[in-house]
């Protein structure tokens, strides 16, 4: 591709901290990276908010608000091709962690009878209202990841997800299993690599900030399972589990599961 | 004429010297000057891993394993093969030199693990990133005694008799040491006054440990029949029951010393004209693994990719005539979620239901 021809790329956030906006602005080559592409919008950096045409458009955070939803369809109509970007956009996020009537309560308690000129909702991730083409997992990602993913943009390719857990890493890496030899309950085991197994790495259990596995390969069963032979409650691992998990479509019911079959 | 000399090398005897305990640490010293040493250390609480090693009084002897095998020197769990050139279609290929290293400590199941991965990575199409590596690398073997998860006599590859420069029998007083290689006589003769004669009492004691080796090992018999069998019960509900509790982590395949398979990524530079090649260690327990171009999956599911372990395992390297599998008991060891191979494979053979094994991890 020329230099006249450079993807134009938009840089949103929706209901999130920015930090993956912060940490994709941090990277160490961004002056190659700004060479590469047109950087058309970037909503940490700049407070013009008219959503052009993109070749790619990022999305951080989460569907929060009716705001969010809206601003989040006119991004997906400008672009031809959308990245959901860390936790938040690819999970729903630590706030996706309340639901349904739980969710009323809780806003409840907070919000009281106050009122407000917009319609908070339940935190949900991107892909339950519009197409996502890729996810770039994290929380946030990793620079190694964020590169390679733009780096395959700009050259008009796509970059290949991992399908496999942090515990690869772990190996890889040579560091001890926190959750076999300490019976801690890691997360490792259902979490999307790409970190490098940091936490394992400093002798802490991973706690999933990087969500499960894609492609119905994060075995929640099998993990509450083996947490369960460890002397761990089902509540205790549910609420593990949910911190990053809780939008994952078959969560609860493959916990469930494992506690019905052997109760 | 090549040939002929190896002819030679292994119909002569055997040369077998000792070394007293008062000695081993002036000989670890020693190994130093033919390269980097690395060896057996205790990483955290119950591990052992192997590591390059500045003080000898650091090596632990008594290691049953090593959370990662002998093989992450010779095939790296990641690395950069080349850079690519991509505005030329060309790339660079480094004809990286190794300094030669010394692997002390390897158990025999771990040097027979070696052996076979010499037979896929160097018989047809040569790896020459692992050749480089193996050529290296100087193998001085120790002597173990089984845990409960060790099987390596049901795999034929509790004793070696070739794959090592040097190879450690414990005594009660030493090591019995037995010449695997002509870098093994190098290193005795150039450490001569280490080592002494083998005595008769020497010989005793070496029998006597190798009897009761044996009998600490938890099953006998053989595993020879064990693929067909596994074959065979391919569809008995032991298979799902056991898949159903597997993570899909990868632990099992990422320890096991004769697991081999590794995935290739290029990552391109920013400016789209450069990229470098990287490989790093793959596990048939991922989904991706047996996806192939059209979305098509020959491992569909995590029962599926489960019990192709098994089966890969149990199959036969034909240039050694045993088992992929050595019989390590890693990854049952390793496996989080508390998975006993050696437990799975003897329900096959037995048809009946397992002892209870109880999952120490010591
Ligand atoms: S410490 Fe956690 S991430 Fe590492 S191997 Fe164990 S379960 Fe997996
Ligand atoms: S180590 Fe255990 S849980 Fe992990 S993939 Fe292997 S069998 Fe499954």
């Amino acid at each position: 591709m020329s230099d006249t021809m450079k993807p134009k790329v938009g840089i949103h956030g929706l209901t999130s901290c920015y930090g993956c906006q912060l940490r994709m602005a941090s990277v160490q080559e961004i002056l190659r990276v700004a060479q590469r592409f047109d950087i058309e919008y970037w909503s940490m950096l700049s407070s013009d908010g008219t959503i052009r045409h993109v070749d790619i458009a990022f999305v951080e955070g989460s569907v929060t608000t009716m705001a969010d939803e809206e601003e989040l369809k006119a991004i997906r109509e400008n672009a031809d091709v959308l990245v959901a970007v860390g936790s938040c956009a690819i999970h729903g996020g630590v706030q996706g962690m309340i639901f349904g009537e739980e969710y009323r309560k809780v806003f409840g308690e907070i919000y009281g009878n106050c009122t407000m000129d917009f319609e908070a909702k339940i935190a949900e991730p991107i892909h339950k209202f519009v197409k996502v083409d890729h996810n770039l997992p994290g929380c946030p990602p990793e620079e190694d990841e964020i590169m390679y993913y733009l780096a395959t943009f700009a050259m008009g390719s796509y970059p290949e997800e991992k399908d496999y857990p942090v515990c690869a890493e772990c190996r890889r890496n040579g560091y001890p299993c926190v959750l076999i030899e300490r019976g801690e309950p890691c997360l490792g085991p259902l979490v999307v690599a790409g970190c490098g197994a940091r936490c394992p790495g400093h002798n802490i259990a991973c706690f999933g900030c990087r969500g499960p596995v894609p492609h119905g390969v994060a075995w929640f069963d099998s993990l509450a399972r083996t947490f369960r032979e460890k002397g761990m409650e089902k509540e205790e691992i549910k609420a593990r589990m949910e911190i990053f998990g809780r939008q994952y479509e078959k969560m609860n019911e493959m916990i469930e599961k494992v506690f019905e079959h052997e109760d | 004429m090549q040939k002929l000399i190896y002819i030679f090398w292994y119909i002569r005897k055997m040369r077998y010297v000792k070394i007293a305990n008062e000695q081993i640490h002036d000989f670890l010293n020693q190994l130093k000057q033919y390269g980097k040493l690395y060896a057996p250390v205790k990483v955290s609480d119950k591990f052992y891993d192997r590591k390059e090693i500045d003080d000898v009084c650091d090596i632990a002897f008594d290691y049953v394993r090593t959370l990662l095998p002998a093989k992450k020197y010779f095939i790296h769990p990641k690395e950069k093969m080349f850079d690519i050139d991509i505005e030329n279609g060309t790339y660079d290929e480094p004809e990286e030199k190794i300094e030669p290293f010394v692997l002390f400590g390897v158990h025999a199941c771990e040097i027979v693990g070696l052996r076979i991965l010499d037979g896929v990575y160097l018989r047809d199409y040569v790896d020459t990133y692992y050749k480089r590596r193996r050529e290296a690398g100087i193998i001085i073997g120790l002597s173990c005694l089984p845990d409960d998860h060790c099987f390596c006599n049901l795999r034929r590859s509790d004793f070696v008799d070739i794959g090592f420069d040097l190879f450690l029998h414990e005594l009660p007083d030493g090591y019995l040491v037995r010449v695997g290689s002509p870098t093994g006589h190098k290193i005795v003769d150039e450490c001569a006054e280490l080592f002494s004669n083998v005595t008769q009492e020497d010989i005793a004691a070496f029998r006597e440990f190798e009897e009761k080796r044996q009998q600490m090992f938890s099953h006998h018999g053989s595993f020879d029949n064990m693929r067909y069998l596994l074959e065979l019960t391919a569809r008995d509900e032991l298979w799902d029951e056991e898949s159903e509790k597997c993570l899909g982590c990868g632990n099992c395949t990422n320890t096991c010393p004769t697991c081999r398979c590794y995935d290739v990524q290029d990552i391109p530079d920013i400016d789209g004209k450069t990229a470098e090649r990287i490989r790093f260690w793959d596990s048939c327990q991922f989904r991706s693994h047996g996806l192939v171009a059209g979305g098509h999956n020959f491992r569909e599911t995590k029962k599926d990719r489960f019990f192709n372990r098994y089966v890969c395992k149990n199959s036969y390297f034909y240039g050694l005539g045993t088992s992929y599998c050595v019989g390590c008991g890693n990854c049952t060891y390793f496996c989080p979620a508390g998975i006993d191979y050696l437990g799975n494979l003897l329900r096959v053979r037995s048809a009946s239901e397992p002892e209870e094994v109880v999952h120490e991890h010591n």
